[in-house]
């Protein structure tokens, strides 16, 4: 999409809102069209859309600054938002405004068009019903599916202070896919999803969405047959892939550069220290071709990058928007984001993973005496400050003398994100990313993020589960 | 006609002229301004001006009626026409359904209850004033608290409008005021963190700014030295802050679409025992202090006060139109909907009727447990009732309690936490839309670290 506003305009509205006094500024012009058809009860139910715009325009001036947004692109309420954005500095006088000049992307890590391209509804629906069907044939205790594709298309068109006028078009698409069994009076569920920033045809000639199904119903079945999970201290196998949201919330929120600048963070201090045992290599990478998390550019206007975060157990860089970076004597890492126009920029993750080691896997679950091999999880949440988190598995097993012996109940892990990486034993040679499913929420903003992780055992965390 | 009430009624118009059977329109509108202080400065502040509207038009196909759904934020002439042609088109691709429920006809209020809303709902010079004092108050709190991540204080307007093609169009405004702030406690290594806040109709109506600073600094001090739990079978009692999310758990389960959909534990619940006998719990659209005031849902159909929960026993589901045809139960006026998207729907405004025992006296009665002031993560299952989530409180011995606890988690199945609620406190207090008092459960598991 053509750039909504002109650039006179920009040039006019940036006249009236930067003080002399001013350290950044910079005006984000957002335009999203998203699109969602979902199946339930063997029917496409609901087909919708949605079109989004707005502006926001910001102001620093030293730690703090002033945020004002519309969807309105009419010239009263664009400088109106100049306005209101200037408000945070009382220096009358004018700053001097750059010339704009357009900015061209040094790299492309997915496609500039919209995800649709010509796939319409109608393939869309019959995508869903083939689902439907698939998911049912697999075993008669399938009872209800549930499946939806979403597709979405933000074009970002950011103004900096030095004039240069960027744009990026993010495709993204997604898949998700649940199921019902029953068996007698007993119920459970199964879900899986993917994505990615691509089109919907490269979706559909994967396979993803089949593949996908088929483990939606292999995890209900197995949660049928699940037994009551053990309750207290023990050590822990994680699974390759999405387990990775270990890292996100253990170290990952820990170390955004706003809560290290603030000191409220449990990693606050730690840089150059001892977090992890040896052999732990962590990274946060923007810059992978169509996973979910990446970005050419970040929200304001930085190109993404891989950032190591821990390097063989040492803390090594913290994740950085262009204001926390400033007042911190760093760079920008990339890490500056925020889910809409109408949202402040935020220190955010984009993919979070650890490098492999060169353990097999197998035996890494095989070390078990006694414990639990965590295979896929839910979701988890951390207290950046105190530096507890959790996670929930939706797919684990009880492990005695090496052997697997039984699936387990959805159940909480918890544990003390500065410690837990130094309780790492044993790296998998296996390191996988995540399918696609990751949305991260801080500050009540939502982004998409990705994991990864090889599979890892750690020697102890509480496993809150119910017998004893 | 308000602006609002214009543009929905000028989009209907549109879709009027299209190949529709029925259609319904969302316009909501809102300006919203916040500001963030630390350590006694500026640090944000943030303006926000919004609107957006969004269409729902049912199309008749060869097998019945089938619907789609979409918006827009532009509001412009062409924006709308743009829209209604575009929802009329996909409306062709969805499925027909015979129980469709056009919106026509449906069971709209005669007249329309208004929230007060305040000429002024706030000022930012007293708002910034606010959240100083706020802070400020925290810091004072002894020396433990040394930094914070700030207070925030802000304010705005919500306006929102639904019409139908049967002529029915109804408006609602609704402002809010917050004062929030979290500090940060430290003694050697160990660091903690809690908030406080209040929220009101208008800025004049919130809590006094420095009685909020010192509940966080105490909340947050109280919290230090904490320990790993010991694993085992214990008495739980929530405070008011977590046990609205047992609230949460309740509503959703009854939900009338997880109940169609098969995804509850409480399928072919209505009528039956899931409390003690002496358990009440009502959803009030209209109570001053929920946040979610409703004259009509989402689906323009008039709401009332209802009993959710009768001496233990579930009065009904939850539900929207289409789930009451084609469940064949009572239509209870509990549509929920967003712009764009499927109707939903869900209870309003949940209390649970308080008892007459102080916090202090429930603790009393408890020989070995835990207080519960914080839950962490999401793990409930809510086909199974599965519950274990991560958590943080106080150990509580012999009926009182004797140091912090953190780093544990607690579990059990909900239908099970349900009956053994022994006792529900006095100390009511409103969270968003749910409003509830401390509640004590029996033989829950703690897991800790030893």
């Amino acid at each position: 999409m053509n750039l909504p506003i002109a650039e006179e305009t920009l040039h006019t509205m940036f006249e009236r809102m930067l003080p002399a006094n001013v350290d950044d500024a910079d005006i984000y012009i957002e335009h999203t069209s998203s699109e969602g058809i979902s199946l339930e009860e063997g029917m496409v139910k609901h087909v919708s859309a949605s079109t989004d715009q707005g502006i926001g325009a910001r102001v620093i001036v030293g730690e703090a600054s002033g945020h004002a947004c519309s969807d309105c692109f009419d010239i009263p309420s664009l400088m109106q938002v100049a306005d209101a954005a200037r408000t945070i500095s009382r220096d009358p006088n004018q700053s001097q405004v750059m010339p704009i000049h357009t900015k061209r992307a040094t790299r492309q890590l997915y496609q500039k068009q919209s995800p649709v391209m010509g796939v319409t509804f109608i393939e869309r629906r019959q995508l869903l019903e083939e689902i439907d069907t698939l998911a049912r044939s697999l075993d008669p205790r399938v009872k209800q599916v549930f499946a939806s594709i979403n597709n979405g298309f933000k074009d970002v068109y950011i103004l900096r202070l030095d004039g240069a006028l960027l744009h990026d078009a993010r495709p993204m698409v997604n898949f998700r896919v649940s199921v019902i069994v029953e068996d007698g009076i007993q119920r459970e569920t199964g879900a899986a999803g993917g994505g990615g920033r691509f089109s919907l045809s490269e979706l559909f000639a994967s396979g993803e969405a089949q593949r996908l199904t088929r483990e939606a119903v292999r995890l209900a079945l197995l949660n049928l047959d699940a037994i009551d999970a053990p309750a207290g201290p023990m050590p822990v196998v994680l699974g390759a892939g999405w387990p990775g949201i270990l890292l996100h919330e253990a170290i990952g929120h820990g170390l955004e550069g706003d809560f290290n600048r603030k000191g409220t963070s449990a990693f606050s201090d730690q840089m150059g220290k001892r977090i992890a045992a040896k052999g732990v290599n962590v990274v946060d990478d923007g810059t992978i071709a169509k996973r979910r998390g990446s970005l050419n550019m970040d929200d304001e206007g930085t190109p993404t990058q891989c950032t190591p975060l821990i390097e063989d157990g040492i803390l090594v860089g913290y994740m950085q928007d262009k204001l926390n970076a400033r007042l911190m004597g760093e760079k920008s890492t990339g890490n500056g984001r925020r889910e809409s126009y109408a949202s402040p920029v935020l220190p955010r993750m984009t993919n979070t993973f650890m490098l492999g080691g060169d353990t097999d896997p197998q035996d890494i679950i095989a070390s078990l005496d006694k414990g639990i091999y965590a295979v896929n999880f839910s979701g988890g949440q951390v207290d950046i400050t105190s530096g507890k988190f959790v996670f929930t598995t939706s797919e684990a097993y009880s492990v005695e003398h090496g052997k697997i012996v039984a699936p387990l109940k959805n159940v909480t892990l918890i544990g003390h994100g500065p410690d837990v990486l130094k309780q790492v034993s044993m790296i998998g040679n296996d390191m996988k990313l995540d399918p696609g499913v990751g949305t991260c929420g801080k500050e009540g903003q939502s982004v998409p993020v990705g994991v990864g992780l090889p599979t890892l055992r750690v020697d102890k965390m509480i496993v809150g589960g119910t017998s004893s | 006609m308000n602006p609002l009430e214009e543009i929905s009624c000028k989009l209907l118009a549109h879709v009027k002229k299209l190949d529709i059977v029925d259609a319904d329109v969302l316009a909501v509108r809102q300006t919203s301004d916040a500001l963030n202080i630390r350590h006694g400065q500026t640090e944000s502040i943030e303006r926000e001006d919004a609107q957006g509207i969004g269409l729902r038009a049912f199309v008749q196909q060869k097998n019945g009626l089938a619907f789609a759904s979409a918006s827009s934020s532009d509001l412009s002439d062409q924006g709308l026409e743009a829209l209604a042609k575009q929802v009329v088109a996909m409306a062709q691709v969805s499925a027909p359904d015979t129980d469709a429920m056009p919106p026509s006809g449906a069971p709209h209020p005669s007249q329309q209850p208004q929230h007060p809303v305040a000429k002024e709902i706030w000022l930012r010079e007293k708002a910034l004033q606010a959240a100083l004092n706020c802070e400020q108050a925290a810091l004072n709190e002894g020396e433990t608290i040394q930094n914070s991540e700030g207070a925030s204080a802000a304010y705005g307007l919500t306006h929102q409008c639904y019409a139908s093609a049967d002529g029915f169009v109804g408006s609602h405004r609704q402002s809010y005021a917050s004062l929030s702030v979290a500090v940060i406690a430290q003694q050697g290594q160990d660091m903690q963190r809690d908030y406080e806040y209040s929220r009101a109709v208008t800025g004049s109506q919130l809590d006094d700014p420095a009685h909020i600073g010192r509940m966080a600094a105490q909340r947050t001090n109280r919290r230090l030295g904490a320990k790993s739990a010991q694993s085992g079978n214990m008495t739980v009692i929530f405070e008011p802050r977590v046990a609205a999310s047992l609230l949460g758990h309740l509503a959703s389960a009854v939900n009338g679409q997880s109940i169609m959909q098969k995804r509850s534990f409480l399928q072919d619940a209505v009528g039956k025992t899931l409390f003690p006998e002496w358990v009440h719990i009502s959803d009030l659209p209209d109570h001053p202090l929920g946040w979610s005031f409703q004259p009509f849902d989402g689906e323009g159909c008039a709401t009332q006060a209802s009993e959710l929960i009768e001496h233990g026993k579930l009065g009904f589901y939850p539900c929207n139109r289409y789930v009451a045809q084609r469940m064949n139960i009572p239509h209870t006026a509990h549509a929920k909907r967003g712009l764009t998207g499927d109707i939903g729907m869900g209870t309003h405004n949940l209390l649970w009727h308080p008892g007459q025992q102080s916090q202090q006296d429930l603790i009393a009665d408890i020989k070995k447990g835990v207080l519960i002031t914080e839950l962490m993560g999401s793990g409930i299952n809510g086909v199974t009732g599965d519950y274990s989530r991560g958590a943080a409180g106080f150990m509580i011995e012999n009926g009182v309690i004797t140091h912090p606890l953190h780093e544990m988690t607690i579990a059990g199945k909900l239908p099970q936490m349900f009956k053994n609620i022994r006792a529900v406190g006095n100390d009511l207090r409103w969270f968003g839309n749910r409003g509830v008092a401390s509640v004590v459960i029996d033989g829950m598991t703690v897991a800790g670290q030893a």
